[in-house]
Parts: structure tokens; sequence; C-alpha cells
């Protein structure tokens, strides 16, 4: 299919579907009934405003079927968002926006990590809880316990990417490539200390400015580090695709695990063939479970789109809030706080959420194989710590 | 850029309202119940409002841009962040740290690059935003890295968001205070003086250099102040807020707002970061906001050059009061310098070559104290590069110059001018967004003045002296673009004069006049020298140079053919023949000497 | 492995971008006296249309590529008449600023009708480069250089030895003498807008293949091919050439000897070190003193 339109009628089909999927559910409910609302701050404008779509999409689905099957505590789940526009003052201004609204109940939050930092003395003010997608380990130990995370943190996504390249395919000598922004680096020292612990060598360290438009340098380098494999955290898809590019071209040919990014649509289109037979981490995958294939046919169904991890976090923190609400038998922030501590074992289309004291709901993830630019499923790694 | 839109409030009560308003503004802020969007929303723009005020002084006042204001605010922004934090410090020590770093990097940037200006300006500013983005990413051990600060501190007894937000307004209110009166203090006419005309600015005695590093720097600081605010306020920081993006917010809003007024600057800031908020419901469309955002910046740039606050600042200047009439004013006095052993100016074997050609070939003559001395010559003789030597604005390929006894063949013009040095320039170069008063008192305020004006009141009083000693006391508040041709060079010489030079240079003062004109001219020329002034004057006009002239000295092709009493030299074949050779008499008044780089393209 | 040559073949084909956007820069500079912050939004405007029209409609390349340049020449004369023209009697800074404006204006835009993905251009050739002696000589870099080298040698022989070329110089040179001579001032510059628009397309439609097409594709490349105008010499071409090329040469070479993610502060770095020390470029005139 012609990528151009595809993208054109994506955005399309994202907003019929948030049209039509509110007007049925409403009629479900008796008329004049109050909603319970939950706040969304997503980006809308800038950067991000792809991923923000996407997002967007993922939590109108749960929403959809959480309204279909009765609602919170009897009422429809309203969803209520405000644009940060991929900055960090943006998301702080969005966020208070929606918490100066005292109807507003719980949130979801950013999947960029600084923008959870930015909003973090903000949330610890408002007091209700946030799920977030941001992948910074740190972020559920600021001491504030409103912070719950509905993505594995970089320390599983780099223990498993360890797990996977010594364990499952036997190398030991590393090159670690990653974007020096807070994505990058964090998960790169993940992954030095898991290759550490491990036993392993990383031969090579080293960190890319995103949006560099040559890696010649970092492809020799690897070359003449004579690794066995490479860890990689990459931030922007076009990065990557120039990277995995020059990677071929100057002859490299080892295996290749990668942080999620390496799995999105957006990296299969732009590097095509120079990532096939490629691994990936990816918090999302398919075949992973039942319930992963569950969201799979619905989104597709909904959008005609591939689904990826942009979409599935929201649409499980939007799930599993709504059973938290009932659970807690109402919407008062500290009991709603307490039933989503309480979650454990229940399957979502990231993987099966128990949420720790410290607000981590899941603790492995998914290996995935590029096979000639399928995402096929390769393994699930959890950890119990 | 913009001229200043309005007088500023000069009497105590407008100052005790401002006082009264911002601590209202202030109490409002520390005791109305706010939302947390509410403080978050007037906390970002009253620290962005303070770093935007930098800009009022850097580009409004001085005319340099500078496109790392984010940077500076992010060195201010960092300060607090890591100070509170990581190094334990007290919140204010960290401010001042914050503060002091801006102003020294903002000094050091600019010393290293003003001379160049506009363009480069720009990409050097760019450059210097560019690299401590990567710094703040990059360096992780010591800024955290992208990850950025969080849990920065307030001052104690500021912890509450809102009284803190009250003191960010007194602070505001402080600094927009301190830069509403900077235009009229010495520095700020310093400025402004840079910014109208660089080369006027330093031949009366402006340090321009030095002028432009400490707007910078000033910039800087404020930049700095609002970033340490910044920083406390939202209690997290991270490299992605102070990126050149960010920087081009910060020179939107000043210009939106009205780049020459603090008044401008928070209303572009206010606008500026309200208006996302407002077109909130265009999200439907990524990028329709921002692009809407462009055009705008555009749209304003073409039909309200002076921003909002100019627009409107124009339009209520209207209604204000005509000021009282000041006193008269009173007789202008020279002050003599002692008669010494030294005359007004030697010039000892002066040249200039440009590659080949040799523009003064090593002219010798000297001025002696008192009366006119006329230099003259053909077209293409070397008179205005002679009197570009003289007043520093070309460097001589050999020779020296002495005025008063003092060697100033090494010294900038603005020192020339502490010297004594005075001049007009042939194509008239005022300051023209100011007043005629306003540049008389640059001229009053040059280094060494032997007036010695100790205060504000002597220096306008000198000012309207010598503005009353050209005939122009009555319009001595009126901007001096509306001026005539011929009054402007009246102000011109005000201002030369209003600097009790010991010499005075005129180029070319009869270029352009009418024959009324010039008779008053000559007649003006008498009254100075009868006040025990030494002129050296350049002039095509031989009538006037017959008339005023107590001595005379020739050039031809760059060398001095002839020298001495006037009425002498101008009966010597020599001159006759350069004369009638070349074009003789008055034929060329007023136009360029095709030889001599215009002196407005010069540089320094 | 000797890394030398690699790195060098690489850093001369970014060079050639570079130089090729900073080409762009100097014309208007020379016609204008402003400097064009939107020049790199041209390459991504022109990047864009190759997709509409290669990826999208389908069209032949040579085609598309022929459309999106015509596209450009329109764009250069609108940009010259709503973005500078109104303020041509204005000092350089409101025209900064207006340009900035265009920038912001000109990305967004693309933003809201294509929205914000990243999208892919092949490229012109089948094949992706070629492997020899151990250097892996990119097909599409290979091209870049190419079309650098060719547009130089017309640039010159334009501007040398045609009368249009020498009437637009003599815009540059003095406005008011040309047209004082009779050259039509308001048109030269209209052609100098139109013609570097369309030479900051060629820039950013051939480079596509290699960087993908995205909306921040433009400003990282401009602010780039600005510094290497400086580095060469503000207003001359040679100076753009060898600085966009000395820039590619110094960023691959840091990168790879210094620091891979501090090496856009390298290129930086030398900008300001030049600018203290010779701040008329390589090739610039002579600021100081009259020739």
């Amino acid at each position: 299919m012609n990528v151009t339109r595809r993208a054109v009628l994506r955005g399309a089909g994202l907003s019929m579907a948030g049209i039509a999927g509110l007007a049925p559910t409403r009629a479900a409910f008796a008329a004049g009934d109050a909603t319970v609302r939950v706040g969304m701050v997503l980006p809308v404008t800038g950067p991000g405003a792809d991923a923000g779509r996407f997002a967007l999409g993922g939590a109108k689905l749960a929403l959809d079927a959480v309204n279909k099957a009765g609602g919170v505590l009897g009422k429809p789940l309203e969803l209520v968002t405000e644009d940060d526009q991929t900055t960090n003052p943006g998301a702080v201004l969005a966020f208070s926006k929606l918490a100066s609204q005292p109807d507003i109940v719980a949130f979801l939050g950013s999947i960029r990590s600084t923008q959870n930092h930015a909003m973090a003395p903000d949330i610890l003010k408002a007091a209700k809880p946030v799920c977030f997608g941001g992948t910074d380990p740190t972020l559920t130990h600021l001491g504030n316990p409103w912070l719950f995370r509905f993505r594995p943190n970089d320390t599983y996504s780099a223990r498993v990417i360890a797990d996977y390249g010594i364990g499952t395919l036997g190398k030991k000598k590393w090159a670690v490539v990653h974007s020096t922004d807070a994505f990058g680096t964090s998960g790169a020292k993940a992954l030095t200390e898991a290759l550490g612990k491990a036993g392993a060598t990383v031969a090579l360290d080293q960190g890319y400015a995103n949006q560099s438009q040559d890696f010649t340098p970092v492809v020799l380098a690897i070359r003449q580090a004579g690794v066995e494999v490479i860890g990689s955290y990459f931030t922007f898809e076009n990065d990557l695709g120039i990277f995995a590019r020059q990677l071929r071209q100057l002859g490299v040919a080892v295996p290749w695990v990668g942080s999620p990014s390496i799995t999105n649509v957006t990296a299969l289109k732009l590097a095509g063939p120079a990532l096939y037979g490629t691994f990936g981490v990816a918090d999302y995958a398919e075949d992973a479970s039942d319930a992963s294939r569950a969201f799979s046919k619905l989104y597709r169904d909904a959008y005609k789109l591939e689904p990826d991890n942009q979409s599935s976090w929201t649409f499980d923190a939007v799930t599993v809030l709504a059973r938290a609400i009932n659970a807690a038998g109402k919407t008062e922030p500290g009991a709603i706080r307490e039933a989503l501590l309480a979650v454990k074992g229940v399957p979502g289309a990231e993987g099966t959420y128990s949420f720790d004291g410290n607000g981590d709901g899941l603790h492995g993830y998914n290996v995935v194989r590029n096979d000639k630019g399928k995402m096929s499923f390769a393994k699930r790694v959890d950890f119990q710590d | 850029m913009a001229p200043r839109a309005s007088a500023v409030p000069h009497r105590l009560g407008g100052t005790l309202a401002y006082a009264a308003f911002a601590l209202l503004a202030a109490v409002l802020a520390g005791a109305l119940p706010l939302s947390g969007y509410a403080l978050n929303i007037l906390m970002q723009a009253t620290t962005y409002a303070v770093s935007v005020i930098g800009l009022t002084v850097v580009l409004g006042l001085c005319g340099q841009i500078n496109l790392a204001q984010a940077a500076f605010f992010g060195i201010g922004a960092y300060a607090v962040g890591l100070g509170t934090t990581a190094w334990g410090l007290d919140f204010w020590l960290c401010l001042g740290l914050g503060l002091g770093a801006a102003l020294v990097l903002g000094g050091a940037l600019g010393a290293s690059t003003l001379r160049l200006g506009g363009h480069y300006l720009a990409m050097v500013t760019i450059s210097f935003q560019q690299i401590l983005t990567l710094v703040l990413v990059n360096w992780i051990p010591v800024t955290r890295g992208p990850d950025g600060v969080p849990g920065i501190l307030r001052p104690a007894g500021l912890a509450d968001g809102q009284r803190y937000l009250a003191f960010c307004i007194l602070a505001l209110a402080a600094v927009a205070y301190a830069v509403w009166r900077m235009p009229d203090t010495r520095l700020g006419r310093a400025m402004r003086a840079v910014r109208d005309n660089e080369l006027a600015a330093g031949v009366v005695g402006v340090d321009v250099y030095r002028t432009k590093i400490l707007a910078f720097a000033i910039g800087a600081l404020l930049a700095g102040l609002g970033g340490g605010l910044f920083a406390g306020g939202f209690a997290y920081i991270s490299p992605d807020q102070f990126t050149f993006a960010e920087s081009v917010v910060f020179l939107t809003m000043a210009l939106l707002g009205g780049v020459g007024s603090p008044a401008g600057a928070v209303i572009g800031t206010a606008l500026l970061i309200l208006l996302p908020e407002w077109l909130r419901f265009m999200k439907e469309i990524p990028g329709l906001y921002l692009a809407l955002y462009g055009l705008a910046v555009i749209l304003i740039i073409i039909f309200m050059p002076v921003g909002i606050w100019g627009f409107v600042g124009a339009r209520l200047a209207r209604f204000r009061k005509a000021a009282p009439a000041p006193d008269r004013a009173g007789d202008l006095v020279l002050a003599r310098a002692a008669p010494g052993p030294h005359p007004a100016l030697e010039v000892v074997g002066l040249a200039k070559h440009f590659g080949g050609l040799k523009a003064v070939d090593a002219i010798d003559f000297a001025v002696a104290r008192g009366g006119v001395h006329a230099l003259i010559g053909p077209n293409g003789s070397g008179k205005t590069t002679t009197l570009n030597l003289l007043s520093g604005l070309y460097v001589p390929t050999a020779g020296r110059i002495r005025i008063d006894g003092r060697d100033v063949t090494g010294l900038p013009p603005h020192a020339r001018a502490a010297v004594g040095l005075g001049r007009t320039f042939q194509n008239i170069r005022l300051f023209r967004s100011m007043t005629a008063l306003d540049n008389v008192i640059v001229g009053a305020e040059r280094p060494d003045n032997p007036a010695g004006l100790a205060d504000a009141g002597a220096l306008e009083a000198r000012a309207r002296a010598a503005l009353a000693f050209v005939g122009l006391e009555d319009r001595a508040d009126e901007p001096v673009a509306s001026f005539s041709y011929g009054h402007q060079r009246l102000v011109e010489i005000a201002r030369a004069l209003a600097g009790n030079p010991v010499l005075l240079l005129l180029d070319e003062p009869a270029a352009g006049l009418n024959a009324s004109e010039k008779v008053a001219l000559t007649a003006l020329l008498r009254r100075m020298t009868a006040k025990g002034l030494t002129i050296l004057i350049i002039d095509h006009d031989m009538t006037l140079v017959r008339d005023v002239a107590d001595r005379i000295t020739v050039l031809n092709f760059g060398r001095r053919i002839a020298d001495g009493d006037a009425a002498a030299v101008l009966r010597e074949p020599d001159v006759i023949a350069a004369y009638l050779g070349e074009d003789a008499g008055q034929g060329g008044a007023g136009r360029a000497e095709a030889a001599s780089p215009r002196p407005d393209l010069a540089p320094v | 492995m000797d890394l030398v040559p690699q790195l060098l073949f690489t850093g001369i084909g970014i060079g050639a971008v570079y130089a090729l956007v900073a080409l762009g820069f100097v014309l208007i500079f020379r016609a204008t006296n402003v400097v064009n912050f939107a020049q790199g939004e041209f390459s991504m405007v022109a990047a864009f249309l190759m997709v509409v029209f290669a990826v999208d409609l389908g069209w032949p390349y040579w085609l598309s590529f022929l459309a999106a340049l015509g596209g450009m020449a329109v764009l250069g004369a609108l940009f010259n008449l709503g973005v500078y023209y109104p303020l041509r009697h204005r000092s350089y800074l409101p025209v900064i600023i207006s340009t900035i404006g265009a920038s912001i204006l000109l990305a967004n835009t693309t933003l809201a009708l294509y929205g914000p993905q990243p999208q892919v251009l092949p490229g012109w050739f089948e094949t992706q480069g070629i492997l020899a002696g151990g250097v892996f000589f990119d097909s599409q870099y290979l091209l870049i250089i190419g079309v650098t080298a060719v547009l130089v040698a017309f640039q010159y022989w334009f501007f040398e030895h045609t009368l249009v070329g020498k009437k637009l110089q003599a815009t540059s040179q003095d406005k008011e003498m040309a047209s004082l001579l009779g050259i039509p001032v308001a048109g030269m510059i209209m052609l100098t807008f139109v013609y570097s628009a369309v030479l900051g397309g060629i820039a950013g439609i051939l480079v596509a293949p290699v960087l993908f097409v995205s909306i921040g594709m433009g400003s990282t490349i401009a602010l780039k091919a600005f510094a290497a105008t400086i580095i060469g010499g503000f207003g001359d071409v040679t100076g753009a050439i060898v600085g966009g090329l000395a820039l590619g040469v110094i960023e691959t070479f840091g990168a790879a000897y210094i620091s891979v993610p501090y090496k856009d502060a390298l290129g930086f770095l030398v900008l300001v070190v030049f600018l203290v020390v010779r701040p008329q470029g390589l090739f610039g005139e002579r600021v100081a003193e009259k020739a």
C-alpha cells in the first residue's frame, strides 16, 4: 500500500474512530449521567505529534471497551486531553491545566521520561495517580507515590538485551551504541551494568547526538573493535535508519539486538532491508500472549494499521485504571492508588501487570526478530525483581 | 531599531504609582487563590519576561543581536538547579553564582566577537547556543545530562508557589524599572548612540566596544536572573528547555511586544505564552498553530516594526502633556586650554597607503591654538583621508599625530575625543532616534570634559547652552530626525561644542547649505573662534575658507603643496595650478572625493 | 584497516551537501546583504515535493525532479515577495527575523499537510554504492559530489560569462548604481531568490535518499551550511564550497578521532575560532583596508 496515502488515511481513521467510538457508548448510559474523567497529556504538536496520535488511538480503544462493558462505577469513562507540544514546559502547563479541573480523577502521563520528570512536582501537588510510559528507571524512585509505569523500565530492556545476546545468541564481546539523550544514556548505562554482571565485555561504548547525519565514524569504530554483537539505544528512527544502512554498507554483519525503537513501524519503513535479521526488545509484540493478540485485532479493525507500543501502553493504562477504579469502588485518589498497587497478574497487551511498591507494573520484555520486514515473536523474558 | 516610544517618568509620583502597582500585583499573586495552571503560566511568563527584558537592553538599546538568550537563561537555571541539589548550596548564593556566570560568559562572548557585529554576531551567538546545549546534554557528571535536574529548591520562606511567584513579580518589576530608566543614564545614552551611529558615537567619546560588551553582559545577566528564578519556580530543568528554538522564542517575544521598552518585553512575553494556550483548540492538526505563529512573526515585522508597545505607545504619546519649559539656557562656556608650548595639533610625516595608492603621503603641518585653520585641496587630494586619520577611523601607515602635545597616533576614536578632539561629518552623523538635546548630551558626556559636569542637571544645562549657542535652544526636545539639513548640521556642531574640544574638526560644514545658511555658518565660526576655540576646517567652498581661515594647508595627490598664512597661500602658483588644473573654485562642493573611501564604509 | 580514505569520502560527501546549501546562502547574501534563515527549509520542502511526485503520484524520477524544482522556483518567488521585498529598505535585523518566521511557517505548514513521519525517497541509482579498495563509495554521495561540481562550474560560467550573470553581479555590488545603469534591480533580486530556492531544492532532493525526508532535515543542514559560508568568507562562492567541504571533513574526522557526541560542537567551535582569529574567512575579501 502506498505509504503516504496510508498516513493520511490513518489520521482520518483515528479521528473518525474517536468520534464513532464515543457516540454509541454515551447512549449506553442514562442521559445526564456524570462521567468519570481521566486526563491525558499527549503531544499533538511538535516532533512527537505522530506518537501522540498513536497514543490517543490506543487509549480510545480501551475507553470504548470499558464503556461497552459498563464503564466505571456505573458511569461512562471520559478522556480529557491536553497538548504538551512535545516540550517539557508544554507538558507542565498541559498537566497543570488538567490538574486544575477537580473532577479529573487520574491521568495518563507522557511516554517521554523528561516530561514526566518535569511534571513530577505538579503531580505530587495534585496528589492523584498518573499512569505514564517513560522508561527512565529513576522515575519510580523519586519518592513520588502517584507515578505508575505501564511500560517496563530501561533496566529491564537492558537486562533482556543482555540476556538474549549472551544467553540465546552466545555472544560475549559487545558494542553499545546509544543516543546521548535521556533515554539513550540511561538505557546504555543499564545495559553496560547488565553485561558486566553476566560477565560479558563492552569493547565499545559509543554515544551519538540525536539527528546525526552520518554514522561512518561510529560504524568504523565498531568494525575496528571486532565485536561479536551490537546492543543499541536509538531514539529517532532516522538516526537508526542511517546507522543501519551504513552498518551494512561498510560490511558489518554481526548480530544486533536493539531497544524498542528498532521494532517500530517508521524504523522498518526507513531502514528497510538494512534491518533484516536484527533483534529488538519490544514491550509490545503481537504474538506474545492472548491479550496482545486481542489488542492487535481490535487496533487493526479500528484503524487499519499495525499496532505498536505507542498505542499498547495507553490501551493498557486505560484498561487497568478503569479496573482499579472499579475495584476501589470510589474515585478518591488514595483509594485508586491502593487499588493500582494491588493489581497483580492482570494480563495486558504489553504483558502481565503486577505492580510493585515503586509503581512499576511490568518487569520484562519480549524479544522479536525482523524477518524480512515482519516482526516475529522470539521470546518473552520476565524478571522477578 | 525602534525609537523609544515615550519619555521616562521622571516625576516621583509616577515612580511611586509604579511601585504601588508592582506591590499590588505581587500581593494579589500571593493572596488570590490561583489554580496550579494559572500559577504555572504566571510563573513562566514572569521569569521569561525578565530574560526578554535582557534583549530590550542588547537589541533595543544597543542594537546588537543575540540569538543565545536561552543559553544564558539556561546558565542561570543550571546554577540554581545544580547548586541547590547537587552542591547543597543556599538558593541566593546559587542565584548569585548564576548571575556571575551569565555576566562573565556574556561579557566574554561579547568581547570576543562584538567587533564583528551584524550577521557574524548572529552566527557566533547561535554557535555558543549550540555548544552550550551539547555540553548540557553530554557532560553528564556535572550537568546530569539529558535527564535534567529534578528537585530544585526554593529559598527559605518562599517555598510556597504563590509566595515565590510574588517574589518573582517584584524582581521583574525592579528589573523593568531599571531598564525603563536606563536610556537616560550615561550608559543608556551611550548604547543608543552606538545603536544609531557607531562611527559618530566613537568620535564623540563613547567607547563603542566597551559599551557593546556592557550591553551584552547586562542582557546575559538578566537572562541568567530569569533562568535562576525559572529553575526555582518549576523545580525541574533539562537541556531541551534552553535550546536555540527557545532563543528564537525570546527574540520573537521581544520584537512582538516592542524591543524599545521593557513594557514591550512584558507584553510580548505574556502574549506568546498565552497564545499557544488560547490556540489549543487548533491542536487537531499538528503544525497548524506553529505555522500561524511563523506567519504572525513575518506580519508583525512587516506591519508593526516597532512592536505592539511601540505602536500603542506612539499613540499614547500624543495625549501626553508637554513638559514645562526649562529655564533659559545659560551662555556656553568653552574652557580655554592653558596656553602651553604645544600647538593644538601637530602632524608629522603622516601617511596612509591603500595597497599601492598613496592617499596621504608623508604630510606635515601644525594647527596653532586659536583661530581657524583650513585644509584644502582638489578632489582626491587626500583631505578626507587625513581627517579620518586624525579622528582615528584609519590607522596611519606611517607618521605621528599629536593633539595638545599628546601623541594620539595609536589611540581609538573615543580616546582621542577624551584628549580633546571633536569633529563633525560631511554627511551628517547624528543619533537619529534621539532628541537634539540627547544628541548634545552625549557630546557633553565625553570623557575628561573640562567643564566638569557632576550631575544630570549640569549636563543638561551644558547641552542646552550648546544648543542655544547654535540657535536651536527652542527645538531642543524635538527628535533630531525632524530637523532640516542645515539644522542637523548645527546640532552636530553643538554636540561637538558641548564636549569642550581642544580642537574641532569640521568636515565640509558648508556642503549642502544654501546661501543664507552659509552666511550664518560663517558668523557661527567667528563666534566660536571668539570664544578661543581652535578649528580645523575642510571645505571646497573657497569663499568660506577665504572668509574665515587664518592659516591654510593645501594638499594635492596626497602631498602637502602649500602651508601658511591664508592670503599668502592662496596666491601661490602651485595652489592656483592645482585648482585650475583640476577643479577650480567651488565647483566640487558637496561631492564625495572620488579616491577617498566613504567614511561611512570605513572600518574602525 | 585504514580508516582515513573512508572518512575522507564521507566527509567530502557531507561537505558537498553543506556546500550546495551554502551556495544558496551566498547568492542571496550577495544580492540583498541578508542571511536567509529559511534556506534549509527550501531543501526540506523540495524533498517533500519529490516524495509527493515520485512516490505518492508515481511519476518518473526525472519528471518529479523537474516538477519539484519548478515548485521551488515558485516558492522562491513567493518568498521574495512575501518575506524580503516588503522589508528591503529596513536594516538586516528585521529581515533576519522575518526569514526565521518564514522558516517556522514552512516547516509547520509541511507538518500540517504531511504529518510528522519521516519519509523515504529512493535514490537516483538502483545500487547503493560500490566497494573499492576497502572504501564504500555511496552512489548518492558520488552523485552529490558530481552535481556540486557541475553547479559550481555552471555558476562560475553564468556569473562571469553571461549578461544576466553580470547584471546580477552589478546588482549585488551596488544597487543604486545598477539601477542608474538601467538594470532592473527588483527583477534581479527576484531572480536571485528563485535560483537560490532551486539550488536549495536540488540539495534537499539529493540528500533526501541518504538522510530521509523529515521536517527537521533542513534546519540542521542549513545551520552547518551557514557555518561553512562564514568559514569560507561571507559572500564568496569559492569560500562557500571550500568551507562546506572543510566542515564536512572536520566533522567526520573529529567524530572518528575526538568525540562523536561533540562532533557538532566541533564544527561550531571551528567557526567561533575562525570568527575571532580570521573573521574575513578563508577567502573573504580583506575587511580592514581598501584594495
